[in-house]
């Protein structure tokens, strides 16, 4: 039975061509390459800036990941997610990779805390304004405790004791709020089964 | 260890979100492998995660994909990994078949072979030479498959394609020669058909001295049947002409 589907980007369609254009880059495709370059770039720079903040380091980031793309094109495997969770799963680890081999650790106490949302933070671009109106509405339907556990873990690139610190919360809470708050943020964007 | 099994369920919203160590991500990824249910848990954890980063999705600076595409096409790729169910076929195969007409095929795909390794240096040039390299593994792959098996079948406007397969890698190699010159703003597109359904895999490249270098299409299956059709340049997600050659496969 399908599920109801909100308007959301990269709708269902538009994976299914990334999927294609992710077996053609698989064979050594430089145009396809091109193309998915064109359609996953922005939001891959704009997730490693999230977590980076340094225009200069996200955009050595980002082309590192653009890269395994390329060169771990034939290990995509469909059913563990679409063309783009895969490219973003990548573009997450690398970044969290880098912030958490940063030595300067002072630096990054002194950056502001991910949430809430101000207007320059979401939809930098045209294509992303329907995905970040309905992911801050949805963000803001989760428990307080909910939504700072997943902003700081995703957007901050903290570990979940590192988190638990921050929120002066248990590390079992965190870890079951971060569960529970992601559980409900899927069913409110449509996307559980 | 207990314990964690017992509370591995509550790691998959950590995992998803990248907030586990080092160590702990791994003991976490050697429990996915056995836990179905985790895995799709965290399938449906990280789509969620995948909506957030949409939510900020930002220009890239302008002189990165430049940079990104020469990169690229100097970057050797990996060759893919062997599925699980094409494992799992692989056994069964090896098991049913006997060596003889393995053999049999064994030295048809030998003469492919060299056509494929002759074509795939014809077509090379230096700037494209990894790309190649990381191609050959592949199609090597299929070659050397105990299930490979080769086809051949005749196109209505003249022509030929020879195919290698293997139903254990799900991959095939398609070759063709002496297929009809197309015009600039048409190209010839391969098909996997099947009741119902034609799945692209790929365009047929333009033919050095009446040949195409060789086309790895993978997602193969027993029930498909190979198809090729004339298609406007840059290809088509389904077919819109009368195949010009449909080959049936070989059990």
């Amino acid at each position: 039975m399908p599920s109801p589907r909100p308007d959301r980007s990269p709708p269902p369609q538009e994976d299914t061509d990334l999927e294609r254009l992710l077996a053609l880059v698989a064979r050594g495709d430089q145009d396809a390459f091109e193309t998915l370059y064109d359609k996953l770039s922005g939001p891959a720079y704009g997730l490693v800036r999230k977590v980076l903040r340094d225009p200069a380091q996200s955009e050595e980031v980002t082309q590192e990941v653009m890269l395994e793309v390329w060169r771990a094109a034939s290990r995509f495997d469909p059913a563990r997610g679409s063309a783009t969770t895969w490219t973003l799963t990548i573009a997450h680890r690398r970044a969290v990779d880098r912030v958490r081999s940063e030595t300067a650790a002072s630096e990054r106490e002194q950056r502001s805390a991910p949430f809430p949302f101000s207007v320059d933070d979401v939809a930098e671009t045209v294509e992303a304004s329907m995905d970040a109106e309905q992911v801050r509405r949805c963000l803001e339907g989760l428990t307080e405790l909910q939504r700072e556990a997943i902003t700081l873990a995703y957007y901050g690139g903290f570990t979940y004791p590192q988190v638990a610190t921050k929120l002066e919360v248990a590390l079992g809470t965190v870890k079951t709020r971060i569960r529970d708050g992601l559980m409900r943020l899927g069913n409110c964007l449509g996307r559980s089964s | 260890m207990r314990l964690f099994s017992r509370r591995v369920h509550e790691f998959a919203g950590a995992y998803a979100l990248d907030a586990l160590d080092d160590a702990e991500r791994e003991r976490f990824e050697r429990h996915l492998a056995r836990c179905p249910s985790c895995a799709d848990d965290v399938r449906r954890m990280t789509s969620t995660a995948t909506a957030l980063a949409m939510a900020v999705a930002a220009e890239p600076p302008p002189g990165l994909k430049a940079r990104v595409l020469a990169a690229a096409a100097e970057t050797p790729q990996l060759p893919p990994l062997p599925s699980a169910a094409a494992r799992r076929r692989h056994g069964r195969h090896v098991t049913r078949s006997a060596w003889f007409p393995r053999l049999a095929v064994g030295v048809a795909a030998v003469g492919v072979a060299a056509a494929v390794v002759l074509a795939v240096l014809t077509v090379s040039t230096q700037n494209r030479l990894n790309t190649v390299q990381a191609q050959n593994q592949a199609l090597a792959a299929v070659l050397a498959a105990p299930d490979a098996q080769v086809a051949t079948a005749n196109s209505s406007t003249g022509g030929s394609a020879t195919v290698v397969l293997s139903y254990a890698e799900q991959k095939m190699i398609f070759t063709s020669t002496g297929l009809a010159p197309l015009p600039n703003n048409k190209v010839y597109e391969l098909w996997l058909l099947s009741t119902g359904s034609a799945r692209s895999a790929g365009l047929l490249p333009a033919p050095t001295d009446g040949k195409t270098a060789p086309v790895l299409a993978a997602g193969l299956t027993s029930a498909d049947k190979v198809g090729v059709t004339v298609e406007p340049a840059g290809g088509t997600s389904s077919p819109t002409t009368t195949p010009i050659l449909v080959m049936t496969l070989p059990d």
